[in-house]
C-alpha cells in the first residue's frame, strides 16, 4: 500500500495518454480505424456523441495539438474569430484530417459553422465518401424545438451514416453504443468525485488529460485503460501537504488545451471543476435512457437539457448556467471561480462580461474573467492575472481565518 | 365603405401621464448644475475668438465661392444656376458638427428642397406636439433625444448632389422615416417610467429587439409594437457617427471584449447607461441576426428584471424546411405570451389586412429593383436604404399612410424612367453592389461614392431580402410565412443558413444587377462576415469583379475613420481602376466630428 506521500504516485497511464494528445489521429483512433471503424469528426457538444459511436462508427472530437502559425486559415476567416474555428481550419488545410470519414458539423455559432464550410470549400479531406452535415441547433429548450433537433440528427446525421457507411442506427444499435458511453461517463465522474476531497488525489491537470482522452479516441479502446486508472486511483493517496494554495472552478467556452489547466495548477491554484466546452460538466453525466420511448429523442433531449452553452438565452437557461457555477463551486469547494472564454468568441463574450459580475455580486463568489486564445501553455500575461487571483484568494481566506467578514 | 382607423392609434398619444414632477424638478436641478458648470468652465474669450475665426472662415468661404462662380464661362454659371454646384466638399469644415450651409441645387431644386425641409419641420413639430412635455423632458435624460434635433442635418447629408425626380422621391421616403422614428420618439417619452411614465399606454406597448420587425404586431391592432434599442441605439448611430462611443466605452469597462459587435455591445453600453427607457409590458428578444445579437438579450433581462421577456428564436438553417415547424410554434407560443402581457386578442382580420398592405409596399419595393437593374437606374443613394431598413421593414404594413408614398415615389420612379433620367447629374461612371454590414456611422457613403467617384451604388445586400408575397386568406400558410419572413429578415437572410447565402448570393446578385464593383464592407467585429473574407475574394477574383474592402468598425468611428474608408476608395478608384474624380473637392476633408 502506498502510504501518504510528499508527492503524488505518478499514474500508469498519464503519459500514454498525454502522448495520445499529441495528435488528432492518434494511435487508438488509427487502431479503430484499421479494424472497421468509421472515423467521425465533430466539435460541438450539441452533437450528441453518443450517436457517433453507433454501431461500427466512431467519435473524435476534433483537436488540433500543436498548433502553431494560423496564417492560411486567418486568410480564409480573419484575425478577429475564433482561434479554436482557424486552428481547425488551417490544420486541415495542412492534410491533418485526412483521417476522417465525415465531419459532423453542426450551426451553432458562426465560426464553427464557417469552419465546416470551409473543411467543404476547400476540399479538406480527398476520400470519396467523405462528407461534412450542417444541423441546425436551436436556441431554446421546448418540446418543438426538441423535436425539430431530433430530426436534425434523425436525417442530417444517423441517415446519412446508414446511407454512405451503411451504419445500423436503430433504436437497439442506439441503446447499446448509450450502454458503452455510460460506462466511460461513470468512470469519469467518479474520478471527477474525487476533486472534491480536502486532500484530492488527483490533479485537475490529470483529469483534464482523462477527460480530453474520452473525447478524442474511441470509447471502446479507451475504456480499459480509464478502469485501470480508476482502480489505481482508488488506492493513490493523497500529499501530506498540498502543494496548491486555493482551489477554482473554471467556467466558459472551449478548452481542449491542457496547458491551460497546468498554467493554472502551476501558479497554486488547483482546478476542481470544468464546467466548459471539452470539460466534464457537461459532458460526462450517464444518459439514463427509458424502455418506452424512442432513444434518439431521450438522447437530444438529455443533450439540451443538460447543455450549459451561453448560446441558450431562454431565461430559464441563464439562469441554469449561474446555478450550475455556483453549485459546482460549491460542491467542489472552490475559493473561486474563473470565467474564461475563447477570443472573440461572442457567445462567451457577453455571457462572460455578465455572468462574472452576477456570480461575484448575487452568488459571492471572488471572481477572475479572463479571455485567451487557443494555445495558453506560456502566456505570461495569463499567468500573472491567475497569480494575482491565488493570492486575494488567499488574503480572503486569512481574512475569513482571522474572523473578517 | 368603412374608415380606415388612424394610424398610429390616437388613444396611444392621449393615454394619461403620471408624471412624477418632483421627480422632474431634481433631474431639471441636475442637469442645470451640469450646464451651469459647463458654462463656469468655459473659456468665454477663446469661445469669443472661435466665433471670430468662423465668421472668417465664412467670409473667406463666400469669397471664394463668389470667385470661383465670377471666373465661369456663361455656360457654367448657367449650368450652375440651373443645376447647382458642383463641388461638394466645400460644405465641410474642420471640426464642424454640420455642414457649413444648405447646398445649392439650382433654382427649382433649391426652391423644392426648402418646401420639402419646411414639410418635414411641419411633421416633427406636428407630431410632437401631441405629447411635448414629455418628449421634450427626454432630452434631460438622454443624449439620444438631443441627437434627433438634427434631424434636417442629417436629410440634407443623404440628399447630397441629388437633383430632379431622385431628388423628389428621396424627400419622401425622407419624410417616411422621420414620421415613423417622431411618433415612436414621443410614445417613448409617455411610457419611460422616469419620464411620461403613463401605465395606460404601457398596458399597450410591445417592446421588440432591434431589427425584429414588426408584422406581427398586424395581428393585435390595439396595440403598438416599438423596436426598443432602434432609437435610442440604432437609428441615432447612423445619424451621429459619436452616439454610440460613451455606450461603448461603458459596456466594455464593464468587461465586455472589445472585439465584439458594436451593434450589441451598444445596446447593452445603453443599459449599463441607463439610456433606455423603462417602459412598455413584455419585451420580445430575437436570434437575429448574429451570435453577438442573440446574446444581448441576456442584459435587457438583467437590467429590467421586471419586464416579461420572450425569446423568439428561429432555426438558423432557414433554408431546411424541416425546421419550419417548430419556427411556427415559436410564432404561435409568441402570439399566447402577449395575449398574456397584454389581454389583448390575436386578431386574423386585422392581420390579414395589414400583410395585404406590406405585400403592396413589397411590390414597390420591387419595382424600384427593376428600375435599377436596367441602365437607367432611378432611385439610388443613402435615403433609399435608410427608408427599406427603417421604415419598410420595421413598421411592416401597419402604417397605413405608408402607401400614398409609395405610390407617389412610384409615379415619379416610372415618369423619370420613361424619361431616362440620370439619377445623379452626370455622375453615371460605374454600377456597383454594397455588400455586407454597412457601417453606421457613415450612412450616406454611397452618396459619397457617387459625387467623389460616380460609383453609383444599385443596391445594397441588406436590401434583399424575403420577396414573396405572403399568405393573406390561408392562417396555417400564414403563420408559416410569417416564420419564414423572419427567418430572412435584414442581414439574418445573408448571414445565415450557410456561406452559400452571402457568398454565391453575392455573385448572382452581381449578374443580375450588371454591376462589376462590389463596395465590400469589411466590418472588422462581424464574425459572420469575417469568415467568408477568404471566399469572397478567391472567387471574386475568379470572376473578374472588382471588390474594393472598406474596413470599418460599425457604431465606433474611432477603429476606423470615415476618411480613411474614403482614402481606401480613392487609392483603389487611381491605381486599379486608373479612374479620375469627378468633384475633386470631396477627396480629402474633414468630417472627424461632423454628426
Amino acid at each position: 500500500m502506498q502510504k501518504e506521500g510528499v508527492t503524488l504516485k505518478d499514474l500508469k497511464h498519464l503519459i500514454y495518454f498525454e502522448s495520445l494528445l499529441e495528435d488528432a489521429n492518434n494511435e487508438l483512433v488509427r487502431q479503430a480505424h484499421e479494424e472497421g471503424g468509421v472515423t467521425l469528426g465533430y466539435t460541438c457538444f450539441h452533437i450528441p456523441e453518443v450517436l457517433l459511436n453507433v454501431d461500427r462508427c466512431f467519435s473524435v472530437r476534433l483537436r488540433a495539438p500543436k498548433t502553431g502559425s494560423l496564417d492560411i486559415a486567418t486568410y480564409y476567416m480573419s484575425n478577429y474569430t475564433c482561434d479554436y474555428a482557424r486552428a481547425l481550419v488551417e490544420r486541415a488545410i495542412e492534410g491533418g484530417y485526412q483521417f476522417l470519414d465525415a465531419m459532423i458539423g453542426v450551426d451553432a455559432c458562426s465560426a464553427m459553422n464557417r469552419a465546416m464550410e470551409h473543411f467543404e470549400i476547400l476540399n479538406v479531406n480527398e476520400k470519396p465518401d467523405f462528407f461534412v452535415t450542417h444541423t441546425d441547433m436551436p436556441l431554446k429548450v421546448t418540446d418543438y424545438y426538441i423535436d425539430s433537433y431530433v430530426e436534425q440528427m434523425r436525417v442530417n446525421v444517423l441517415d446519412r451514416l446508414t446511407e454512405v457507411f451503411g451504419v445500423d442506427t436503430s433504436d437497439a444499435a442506439l441503446r447499446a453504443a448509450v450502454r458503452e458511453h455510460n460506462e466511460m461517463c461513470a468512470i469519469i465522474s467518479e474520478i471527477g468525485e474525487m476533486r472534491k476531497a480536502e486532500k484530492p488525489i488527483i490533479t485537475g491537470y490529470e483529469f483534464h488529460i482523462m477527460n480530453l482522452v474520452s473525447y478524442t479516441c474511441p470509447t471502446r479502446l479507451i475504456l480499459p485503460y480509464l478502469r485501470e486508472t480508476l482502480v489505481e486511483l482508488k488506492t493513490r493517496k493523497p500529499d501530506s501537504k498540498s502543494p496548491f494554495r486555493a482551489r477554482v472552478a473554471i467556467v466558459g467556452s472551449e478548452i481542449d488545451d491542457p496547458s491551460l489547466t497546468k498554467l493554472i495548477e502551476d501558479v497554486g491554484a488547483l482546478v476542481v471543476s470544468d464546467r466548459y466546452c471539452f470539460g466534464s460538466t457537461p459532458g460526462r453525466e450517464v444518459i439514463e435512457l427509458n424502455d418506452e420511448e424512442d432513444a434518439l429523442k431521450q438522447i437530444c433531449r438529455h443533450y439540451m437539457e443538460v447543455g450549459e452553452c451561453a448560446r441558450y438565452i431562454s431565461d430559464e437557461k441563464v439562469q441554469q448556467r449561474r446555478d450550475t457555477a455556483d453549485r459546482l463551486a460549491r460542491e467542489f469547494h472552490a475559493d473561486g471561480i474563473i470565467y474564461e472564454q475563447m477570443k472573440y468568441c461572442d457567445y462567451w463574450g457577453f455571457e462572460r462580461a455578465l455572468a462574472s459580475h452576477v456570480v461575484h455580486e448575487e452568488y459571492g463568489w471572488p471572481v477572475l474573467s479572463i479571455d485567451r486564445v487557443y494555445s495558453n501553455g506560456s502566456s505570461g500575461q495569463l499567468r500573472t492575472r491567475v497569480q494575482a487571483f491565488v493570492e486575494s484568494l488567499e488574503i480572503k481566506r486569512i481574512q475569513r481565518e482571522r474572523g473578517a467578514v | 365603405m368603412e374608415k380606415t382607423p388612424k394610424y398610429p392609434n390616437p388613444a396611444l398619444y392621449r393615454a394619461k401621464n403620471n408624471i412624477d414632477w418632483k421627480a422632474q424638478w431634481k433631474n431639471f436641478k441636475e442637469v442645470a448644475g451640469i450646464f451651469g458648470g459647463m458654462l463656469k468652465e468655459t473659456d468665454w474669450k477663446k469661445f469669443g475668438q472661435d466665433w471670430v475665426e468662423t465668421l472668417k472662415a465664412d467670409g473667406k468661404r463666400i469669397s471664394e465661392e463668389y470667385r470661383a462662380f465670377a471666373a465661369c464661362t456663361p455656360e457654367e454659371k448657367l449650368e450652375a444656376i440651373r443645376y447647382g454646384e458642383k463641388h461638394l466638399g466645400r460644405l465641410y469644415r474642420e471640426g464642424c458638427f454640420a455642414p457649413v450651409r444648405r447646398e445649392w441645387r439650382g433654382v427649382k431644386d433649391t426652391i423644392y428642397d426648402f418646401y420639402e425641409w419646411a414639410r418635414l419641420w411641419g411633421v416633427l413639430l406636428t407630431t410632437f406636439s401631441k405629447d411635448l412635455v414629455p418628449a421634450l423632458n427626454s432630452a434631460l435624460y438622454y443624449r439620444w433625444m438631443i441627437s434627433y434635433f438634427c434631424c434636417h442635418s442629417f436629410m440634407d447629408k443623404n440628399l447630397m448632389g441629388l437633383r430632379g425626380s431622385n431628388l423628389r422621391m428621396s424627400h419622401e421616403l425622407t419624410l417616411c422615416m422621420f414620421r415613423y422614428a417622431a411618433e415612436n420618439l414621443v410614445l417613448l417619452a409617455k411610457g419611460d417610467a422616469k419620464n411620461g411614465n403613463s401605465a395606460e399606454l404601457n398596458k399597450k406597448v410591445v417592446l421588440f429587439d432591434e431589427m425584429t420587425m414588426s408584422q406581427i404586431m398586424g395581428g393585435f391592432p390595439d396595440l403598438i409594437g416599438i423596436p426598443y434599442q432602434l432609437f435610442p441605439v440604432f437609428m441615432v448611430s447612423e445619424m451621429d457617427q459619436l452616439i454610440c462611443v460613451p455606450y461603448i466605452d461603458a459596456v466594455e469597462s464593464f468587461g465586455l471584449p472589445a472585439d465584439t459587435c458594436p451593434v450589441p455591445s451598444s445596446e447593452c453600453g445603453s443599459l449599463v447607461l441607463d439610456a433606455l427607457p423603462h417602459m412598455g409590458s413584455c419585451f420580445i428578444s430575437s436570434s437575429m441576426p448574429c451570435d453577438g445579437s442573440v446574446m444581448a438579450s441576456s442584459y435587457v433581462a438583467r437590467r429590467f428584471p421586471d419586464l416579461p421577456v420572450y425569446h423568439l428564436c428561429f432555426p438558423v438553417r432557414y433554408e431546411d424546411e424541416k425546421t419550419l415547424d417548430a419556427a411556427v410554434q415559436d410564432v404561435k407560443d409568441c402570439i399566447r405570451f402577449v395575449e398574456e402581457q397584454t389581454g389583448a386578442k390575436w386578431n386574423w382580420d386585422a392581420y390579414f389586412e395589414s400583410i395585404r398592405r406590406f405585400n403592396t409596399e413589397t411590390q414597390y419595393e420591387l419595382q424600384k429593383w427593376e428600375v435599377n437593374k436596367t441602365n437607367y437606374p432611378q432611385l439610388i443613394g443613402p435615403s433609399v436604404e435608410l427608408y427599406r431598413k427603417w421604415n419598410y421593414e420595421m413598421d411592416g404594413g401597419l402604417d397605413p399612410r405608408t402607401i400614398k408614398s409609395c405610390k407617389k415615389v412610384d409615379k415619379l420612379l416610372m415618369k423619370a424612367y420613361e424619361q431616362k433620367e440620370e439619377a445623379w447629374r452626370n455622375k453615371m461612371r460605374y454600377r456597383a453592389i454594397v455588400w455586407s454590414c454597412p457601417p453606421h456611422y457613415y450612412a450616406n457613403f454611397s452618396n459619397w461614392l457617387a459625387n467623389c467617384w460616380g460609383v453609383n451604388v444599385v443596391v445594397e445586400m441588406e436590401s434583399l431580402n424575403f420577396t414573396k408575397p405572403l399568405e393573406t386568406e390561408d392562417k396555417d400558410e400564414a403563420l408559416r410565412d410569417l416564420a419564414r419572413l423572419y427567418e430572412r429578415m435584414v442581414m439574418r437572410r445573408h448571414t445565415n443558413g450557410g456561406y452559400h447565402n452571402v457568398v454565391t448570393e453575392l455573385w448572382k446578385q452581381c449578374e443580375e444587377w450588371n454591376a462589376n464593383i462590389v463596395i465590400m464592407w469589411q466590418h472588422v467585429a462581424c464574425k459572420n462576415m469575417a469568415t467568408v473574407q477568404g471566399i469572397l475574394d478567391e472567387q471574386g477574383r475568379e470572376l473578374g469583379l472588382h471588390l474594393i474592402w472598406i474596413p470599418h468598425d460599425l457604431m465606433d468611428p474611432r477603429t476606423v475613420s470615415r476618411r480613411t474608408m474614403r482614402d481606401t476608395v480613392s487609392s483603389y478608384m487611381r491605381t486599379v481602376m486608373n479612374a479620375e474624380p469627378i468633384d475633386e473637392s470631396l477627396l480629402d476633408f474633414a468630417d472627424d466630428v461632423t454628426m
